[in-house]
């Protein structure tokens, strides 16, 4: 049973049909830090109390949940109905270590809460440090499961946290290595992003493969005879676009005699937070028309593991399966329906000269695994080849490769050695780069822009006659309610910033003038903080007047804030809005700093609003007195959970002197 | 002149405008993001309060003021959710129309009335402005580059319209105009009848929504911090006070002239640091939201000016690590300490409790 229908504190609004309706998906509410509870509708009570009957409880406690009802809205600091429930058992004393303890609470908690209804859906995506503050909206209900729920929220979050952190570190791991380490590495955690390659070709498939290449490629050089003059044309045009990639859209309208060039190859890098440096060049290649709707090829590829071949460069292998990682990175499956558009060369051409080195007569191999999209590869020929060297030499990466390629005997990839070495040197795929770039200049121009005159002058006209009808006609003396939760967060910070000048002040000031200033400065003080007590009245007054108009609403409205309201007299500057905000740093520690700040912040942020929800609910259960024997335990967990977080306890001693 | 008017249709008035009305209708339409796209069509017959158009137009405000909230949404929120939704968000940006409250709930009118709360969303909020910047593609990091091609491409053509939208700007807001115009003529008299009906409605304040319930906690725990600290300055100024009379009475040398000298810069000293801390306090507000743009740069900014204007414009919205740093250092030291407060409460209540406790002594940690 969920309770849903106490959350929608409206009193006049519409209500759910019956608290049975629940489902709702939870959202994350900015909740005040001690997690308000709102009142329980008085349908849900009757079963909660039939529970409570159950086992032995305080009379009073059950006695006050019922008539509760909508009005009391505000909490009350402590739900009696809950504390009534969350007595765990008496076997929670055992614990000598508070943790322990916390547990044992915890799980008998849970145990109530079992009782009480399914467990509120909770979105445990870890935030900023707004985040935690907000205790979500499952552990609003009144009722014992208050406390479990915010608390297995706080672990969700924590734990989800950690899991985004580990595929990130992950992945940037990966980036970070040598990258010639990556291919082996690189099925792995692409695995995820690649759904219609079955498996990952072992090296010795891999090799058989590159035969199978071979043979095709002789096939082809079969067919190139008879569409020689075609092909002559061909190599003109290749000496002109080596280097060049098209956008994959002609690709749909090539004719046969027409080589086209596909999108190029790139391998999809997982980039850091930095900015995007990684993908590789694009290779050009030839897309021949009897190869793309040619299935035979595919099939006999897929034949392959039969044979077992191993000669061949080790390279050739490499070469392959990087092709084929690199098209299980690439997510064409979803491509702008291009279905024409098809890889040919998988390889890299920069490769060629580690070839040509090792392998005098390795005729590049290019093979495309399949994509979603079905769509063939087709072996290049000698065209290919020659297109491939010409782009190498362009690509001007080629010496370098021949290094690493001739001492390691591997192929170069685009960056042999790690990303730190090559990585300036990279350049993303040109059609991604002319979309940047395009949409980078709209961006500048839109930032840019400023409204002109007429229009400013007609926007004006019209926002003045509309606000002639509006309620409140004067914007400047009844803010909205957006401006009225602006002021507020301002003011948020400012009694922890007083406090801070208050106590930095000597408490016994060693000269005459310290004491003057001394003096001044807290007199000031003083006065700044009855400017914010008037301020804050005002916006209480503004919100009351506000409220008045407040529209029905039931829960599901109105719990999440814009970020940024601007003031609604002013024009929003299309500047301030459209610039990307920069964080500049200056070294690799601040950056560590802030994020480690960020992160201890948000802990205190939760652990706070979990002590808040934690106080509520525990501290009630001892405050009857007298308490029973057997609660001494109970008292010193109670005690070392919320006075020393869990981490040390209190000793009882027995006052043996009574007896 | 306006009896003229009156005696054309009212399209043909429309007309009349020129063709531009049109691009500008369709340059704004093509400058919303593509999950609340309407059809420019939509906005004319909510011009002439079509009914058909009302629903659409219901559902494009949610969508767009969902956006905004940054909250979710799914195709299949029904219609009174809706309404309910777009009300309160109207209300909340200080969209005072009654007549837009009065609308009903199923969605079946006032598609008008929404024409116009849609074009005041777009001064007020910055709608547009808001929604190009939520919605940016960011280009720095996981997308599949393929799909990045799409989705750059498709913003792309949205800032392209955008900037078509501001050259046309100027067209839109005297169409709009004429709608207010006729919704004076009509709606003069049972309107204010209405009016008069409504405000006898909700005469107590009791908020009726989670939002101000929330508001409201945090008004009341704002003005109790605000409060105690009222009191213990009060408190702590007064001793001081008296304590620097006495000293005033009692020794000589501070009633001297040099002494005033020194008072005068001690009193603008403070000053300063006071005007400071206030400044400070009022300057917290523009920060730290959403996501920014990491930039290596180094401390020294001259370097970078050769790049002139453009330096200087990107200048304006960076923030530096260093000042987040000390930012989260204060805000940690001031939760360490609320921590800490909370316990030492927890502690008195339960040190209270211990001594109900019989035949056990509790010794604390």
């Amino acid at each position: 049973m969920q309770e849903r229908s106490n959350t929608s504190g409206c009193g006049t609004g519409p209500r759910r049909p019956s608290p049975l309706s629940g489902g709702r998906e939870e959202r994350e509410a900015p909740k005040a830090a001690e997690g308000r509870a709102a009142s329980p509708g008085p349908a849900g009570h009757p079963r909660h109390s039939d529970h409570r009957d159950a086992s032995a409880r305080r009379p009073r406690r059950r006695g006050a949940a019922g008539p509760r009802g909508r009005p009391e809205r505000r909490r009350p600091g402590a739900a009696p109905a809950s504390a009534a429930r969350a007595t765990p058992r008496p076997r929670v004393l055992a614990g000598p270590r508070g943790a322990r303890g916390r547990r044992e609470e915890r799980r008998g908690r849970g145990r109530a809460d079992a009782a009480c209804g399914p467990r509120p859906k909770v979105r445990g995506r870890g935030q900023g440090p707004a985040g935690p503050r907000r205790v979500p909206r499952g552990a609003d209900r009144a009722g014992p499961c208050r406390a479990a729920a915010a608390l297995r929220a706080a672990l969700g979050e924590g734990a989800e946290r950690r899991r985004e952190l580990e595929r990130r570190a992950a992945r940037s791991r990966a980036l970070l290595r040598r990258w010639d380490d990556e291919e082996e590495e690189r099925p792995q955690p692409q695995s995820g992003s690649s759904t219609e390659h079955e498996d990952r070709p072992s090296p010795k498939e891999l090799e058989e493969l590159e035969l199978l290449n071979r043979a095709l490629e002789k096939a082809l050089k079969v067919r190139e005879s008879i569409l020689k003059t075609s092909l002559e044309a061909q190599r003109a045009r290749g000496q002109k676009w080596a280097g060049e990639a098209h956008a994959p859209k002609k690709a749909e309208e090539q004719q046969v005699p027409v080589p086209v060039e596909d999108v190029p190859e790139y391998r999809k890098v997982r980039t850091g937070s930095k900015k995007p440096l990684l993908l590789k060049k694009p290779s050009p290649y030839q897309l021949r028309a009897p190869y793309r709707t040619d299935p035979d090829v595919k099939k006999l590829q897929r034949k392959v593991p039969a044979r077992c071949v191993s000669q061949g460069p080790r390279t050739a292998g490499k070469i392959f399966s990087k092709a084929v990682t690199s098209k299980q990175g690439r997510s064409h499956r979803t491509a702008t329906g291009a279905t024409a558009r098809e890889v040919c060369a998988a390889a890299e051409p920069q490769e060629t000269p580690g070839l040509s080195e090792s392998a005098p007569n390795e005729q590049q191999s290019f093979y495309g695994g399949d994509s979603a999209a079905g769509k063939n590869s087709t072996v290049a020929g000698k065209q290919l080849l020659d297109a491939g060297k010409k782009s190498c030499g362009f690509l001007g990466e080629s010496s370098k490769k021949e290094d690493t390629a001739g001492a390691r005997g591997r192929s170069a990839s685009p960056g042999t050695g790690t990303l730190q070495e090559k990585g300036c040197q990279m350049k993303l795929p040109v059609p991604y780069r002319k979309a940047y770039s395009r949409n980078s200049r709209a961006w500048e121009r839109c930032r840019l822009c400023r409204t002109s005159a007429d229009a400013a002058a007609a926007r004006t006209r019209f926002m003045e006659r509309i606000q002639t009808t509006f309620e409140f006609c004067s914007p400047k003396l009844t803010p909205s309610p957006a401006e009225i939760e602006e002021e507020l967060r301002g003011l948020q910070d400012v009694p922890s910033r007083l406090r801070q000048y208050v106590e930095s002040e000597p408490a016994d000031p060693s000269t005459l003038q310290e004491e003057y200033e001394s003096l001044l400065t807290l007199e000031g003080l003083r006065t700044t903080v009855s400017q914010c007590l008037q301020k804050l009245q005002l916006l209480r007054e503004a919100l009351e007047s506000q409220l008045r108009l407040c529209p029905d609403c039931t829960g599901d409205v109105g719990s999440c804030s814009p970020a940024c309201v601007p003031a609604r007299g002013q024009t929003c500057d299309s500047a301030d809005m459209l610039a990307v905000p920069l964080l500049c740093y200056s070294s690799l520690q601040e950056l560590r700093d802030l994020f480690a700040l960020k992160l201890q912040v948000s802990m205190l942020h939760q652990e706070i609003a979990l002590q808040k929800v934690m106080m509520a609910e525990l501290l009630p259960v001892l405050e009857p007195r007298p308490l029973l024997e057997g609660s001494a335990g109970l008292f010193r967990a109670i005690h070392s959970q919320l006075c020393e977080g869990g981490r040390r306890f209190p000793v009882l001693v027995r006052d043996e002197l009574l007896d | 002149m306006r009896g003229r008017q009156r005696e054309q249709p009212r399209e043909q008035r429309e007309q009349q405008r020129g063709p531009a009305l049109p691009a500008a209708v369709g340059a704004l339409c093509r400058a919303l993001p593509p999950s609340a796209r309407p059809a420019p069509d939509t906005l004319r017959r909510a011009r002439f309060d079509r009914p058909q158009a009302s629903l659409d137009f219901w559902k494009l405000l949610y969508v767009l003021l969902k956006q905004i909230h940054g909250d979710r949404w799914t195709e299949s929120d029904a219609i009174g959710a809706q309404v309910r939704f777009v009300k309160w968000a109207l209300w909340y940006h200080g969209y005072g129309r009654p007549q837009l409250q009065r609308l009903p709930a199923d969605g079946s009118a006032g598609s008008r009335e929404l024409l116009l709360a849609f074009s005041w969303l777009l001064h007020s909020p910055g709608l547009l402005e808001q929604l190009l910047a939520r919605n940016r593609v960011q280009t720095g990091d996981e997308t599949s580059v393929c799909t990045l091609f799409q989705l750059l491409e498709s913003e792309t053509t949205q800032l392209e319209a955008f900037l078509e939208w501001k050259q046309l700007e100027p067209v839109y807001w005297q169409w709009m105009e004429t709608v207010l115009d006729d919704m004076a003529e009509e709606g003069n008299m049972c309107e204010s009848q209405d009016a008069r009906v409504e405000k006898r409605r909700l005469p107590e304040v009791t908020s009726c929504c989670p939002w101000a319930d929330k508001l409201a906690g945090q008004m009341d725990r704002l003005s109790r911090e605000l409060v105690a600290l009222q009191e213990q300055l009060q408190q702590l100024v007064t001793q001081r006070r008296a304590a620097w009379r006495e000293k005033v009475a009692t020794r000589e040398e501070l009633q001297k002239e040099r002494f005033s000298a020194t008072a005068r810069r001690t009193q603008e000293s403070t000053e300063l640091k006071l005007r400071a801390l206030t400044s400070l306090c009022a300057a917290q507000k523009t920060r730290m939201h959403g996501l920014y743009r990491l930039v290596l740069r180094s401390k020294h900014p001259a370097s970078k000016t050769a790049l002139g204007q453009r330096v200087s414009k990107e200048a304006v919205a960076a923030v530096s690590a260093a000042e987040v740093i000390r930012e989260l250092q204060v805000r940690e030291a001031s939760l360490q300490r609320e921590l800490q407060q909370l316990r030492q409460q927890c502690r008195h209540r339960l040190d209270g409790i211990a001594e109900g406790l019989e035949g056990v002594i509790c010794i604390s940690p």
